[in-house]
């Protein structure tokens, strides 16, 4: 998550810069806030439009390329600065790079109750259709008393307030996935979904091509992969790569490593491909996403795969229809993320639910029955959301996850390779 | 006659709200001196160890401490006031106190239909601050809006009905000066509250 920090003081000493640099440095490891300054920007003069120029479109950039703005506001006056006032004025005439943004406001002041009049002063300059921000209503910062606050090193003295920054910062960051979820929402962004694995990233291995059979091989040399008794440190513990397999492949689940480019670069191999639940087989591994799924499926593969890199699904569930009363089926796929929060890649693990069910039916004595008010389609997965979704067997395909989609959908990231 | 300062809270060549206190001075002249000063010229606020003021917003400060009243006139920028006119209001409240008891009438001009509204009312919160201290002439507002048709080729107000609430206000203006100066007997004791009221020294 990426937020810009403006502090509307132009002061050559500002404990509102400082407490931006506090927030920036203290919760580095979840946020990545980036401190513009705005001390060269002239007074706003509708009659000089500067919008264009180096300065404001810096700013301009800086704003759009964020998930969220923080203002840290200082009160002159019982209200906003005039120097925090006039950037916002240029953000609000020709160019409106604040339109749409959370912005989350935050003020230090000498006082008890300081900058709470010039909070609410700079939330209905924000509401105000040329800015059009987002601040979320009551999450505001006021540190009061400020020039007691900091130590020699500009960190607060007090827990306390910093435990409460932060549980502010969280609620911030949680309307920020939602605010930029919302204006996503309606637009074919998922379409761009790149299956064919063409955006190498940082753990990508290239110069190798992607459909070799021997590609784990070829990969291992490129980058000079440990195996066997080599030892791996892990988050937690130690173990060697021949460890690492036992445990992987005793795991009762089938499990798929599909990384942030869209190739899948690992299965647990544990069984033959025809045995599995969800057929993989070794040559495949290094295969990109189109190449390991049947056309009809891309659609629904791009829209899953989109919904877990933009944040708008953490996990995605679905049931494999043909499940009958010996077998229930599940695939999910779950989204990963590195430290910083930045998406990586696909976790899909698939497993039979049917044993877990029976043998709690067979611990407490009790037995399945008909739902008379049962919505379900009888014969083909339950969805998610309770609604009929009718699927071709012979595909081995996901059924619908939603109640609104109830055509047949066909999204399981690896099995349709066996029929292509 | 009393003598007013207006003051003109927009940074623009063109600014309908010069136009409005213009119009003011004139159609008033016979019962007030109006003279119109503008803040188009003066920096950004900005703080500093020595407390520097521009040497125009002493001027202005001093002129503001010798009129009877003052006459603000604002636009609307983002639902409050223009950064400029903040701006100018900082400067003077910062080490000088001219507005302290003075009888401010405020107005605005807007192309919008509400007449900057929102604008006004952040206005009297910050008239109110501790530093300024202006005496606000309660309960009255003037709101022009679409300010830009307003106006005839002479600068005159064309709707009649406009005038008149115009007209009616500054009379109560000129009366609630005549009342506030009665009322001077606090003056020198708030004069002094706001001049040790200081925001930089707290602590
Ligand atoms: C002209 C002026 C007006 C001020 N008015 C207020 C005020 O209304 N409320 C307040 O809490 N502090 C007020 N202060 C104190 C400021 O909050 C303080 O100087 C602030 O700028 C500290 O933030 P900073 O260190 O980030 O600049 C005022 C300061 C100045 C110079
Ligand atoms: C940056 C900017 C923001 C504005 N925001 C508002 C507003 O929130 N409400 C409104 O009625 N007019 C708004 N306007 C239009 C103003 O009504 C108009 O520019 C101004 O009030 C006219 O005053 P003047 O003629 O004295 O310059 C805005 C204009 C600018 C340049």
């Amino acid at each position: 998550m990426k937020l810009v920090g403006i502090a509307g003081s132009i002061a050559e000493q500002s404990y509102n810069r400082m407490l931006l640099k506090f927030i920036a440095a203290h919760f580095s490891d979840q946020v990545d806030v980036e401190i513009l300054d705005i001390n060269d920007i002239p007074m706003f003069n509708q009659d000089n439009d500067i919008s264009q120029g180096d300065a404001l479109q810096y700013i301009a950039r800086k704003i759009e390329g964020a998930d969220g703005v923080i203002l840290a506001t200082p009160e002159h006056n019982h209200t906003v600065p005039a120097a925090l006032k006039s950037l916002i004025e240029w953000l609000s005439y020709s160019i409106h790079p604040l339109d749409g943004k959370p912005v989350w406001i935050v003020g230090a002041s000498y006082y008890t109750q300081g900058s709470s009049r010039a909070q609410l002063h700079l939330r209905q300059i924000l509401e105000s259709p040329g800015v059009g921000a987002i601040s979320l209503p009551g999450n505001e910062v006021l540190l009061g008393n400020v020039k007691e606050a900091f130590d020699a090193d500009g960190n607060l003295k007090d827990e306390g307030t910093i435990n409460f920054i932060h549980s502010t910062l969280n609620k911030f960051l949680k309307f920020v996935k939602l605010i930029n979820h919302v204006d996503q929402e309606d637009d074919d962004a998922w379409k761009n979904e790149d299956l064919e694995a063409n955006h190498p990233v940082d753990t990508s291995v290239t110069n190798v091509d992607k459909n070799a059979k021997d590609w784990v091989e070829q990969a291992a040399v490129k980058t000079n992969a440990v195996d066997g008794k080599a030892y791996v440190k892990l988050d937690r513990g130690l173990l060697t790569v021949d460890q690492l397999n036992w445990f992987l492949k005793t795991m009762p689940i089938e499990l798929t490593y599909v990384d942030d480019n869209n190739q899948f670069i690992y299965y647990n191999k544990t069984m033959e491909g025809k045995k599995m639940l969800a057929s993989r087989t070794p040559d495949q591994v290094g295969d990109k996403m189109t190449d390991v799924h049947p056309p009809r499926a891309i659609p629904n593969v791009k829209r899953v795969i989109h919904q877990l890199r933009t944040g708008q699904k953490d996990l995605v569930a679905m049931p494999v229809p043909g499940n009958n009363a010996t077998k229930h089926v599940m695939h999910y796929y779950k989204a990963m993320h590195d430290e910083d929060g930045s998406y990586r890649g696909v976790n899909e693990w698939v497993l039979d639910l049917w044993p877990i069910v029976s043998s709690y039916l067979k611990m407490t004595g009790k037995m399945l029955v008909d739902d008379p008010n049962n919505q379900v389609d009888a014969n083909a997965g339950a969805s998610q959301a309770g609604a009929a979704a009718s699927a071709d067997t012979d595909a081995s395909a996901g059924a619908s996850e939603s109640a609104e989609e109830t055509e047949t959908v066909d999204v399981d990231a690896n099995s349709g390779a066996s029929e292509s | 006659m009393k003598k007013f300062i207006a003051i003109v809270g927009s940074n623009s060549k063109n600014s309908t709200n010069r136009n409005l206190l213009k119009y003011m001075q004139k159609h008033f002249k016979s019962e007030a001196d109006i003279q119109l000063a503008e803040i188009k010229d003066l920096p950004i606020f900005k703080k500093s160890p020595e407390k520097t003021v521009p040497e125009y917003a002493i001027e202005l400060a001093n002129d503001i401490e010798a009129a009877d009243g003052v006459i603000i006139g604002t636009p609307e920028y983002d639902h409050s006031i223009p950064a400029a006119l903040s701006s100018a209001l900082a400067w003077l409240s910062y080490g000088q106190h001219p507005f302290v008891d003075k009888p401010v009438m405020i107005t605005g001009a807007s192309y919008g239909s509400l007449g900057s509204s929102r604008a006004q009312s952040q206005l009297r919160q910050i008239l109110d601050s501790p530093e300024i201290k202006a005496r606000i002439m309660p309960s009255s507002e003037f709101l022009l809006g679409h300010s830009l048709e307003a106006f005839d080729d002479d600068g005159n107000l064309k709707d009649d009905d406009t005038i008149k609430q115009l007209e009616g206000l500054f009379e109560d203006f000129l009366k609630f000066v005549a009342i506030s100066e009665q009322l001077g007997g606090a003056t020198a004791a708030n004069m002094e509250e706001a001049r040790n009221f200081n925001w930089e020294d707290n602590k």
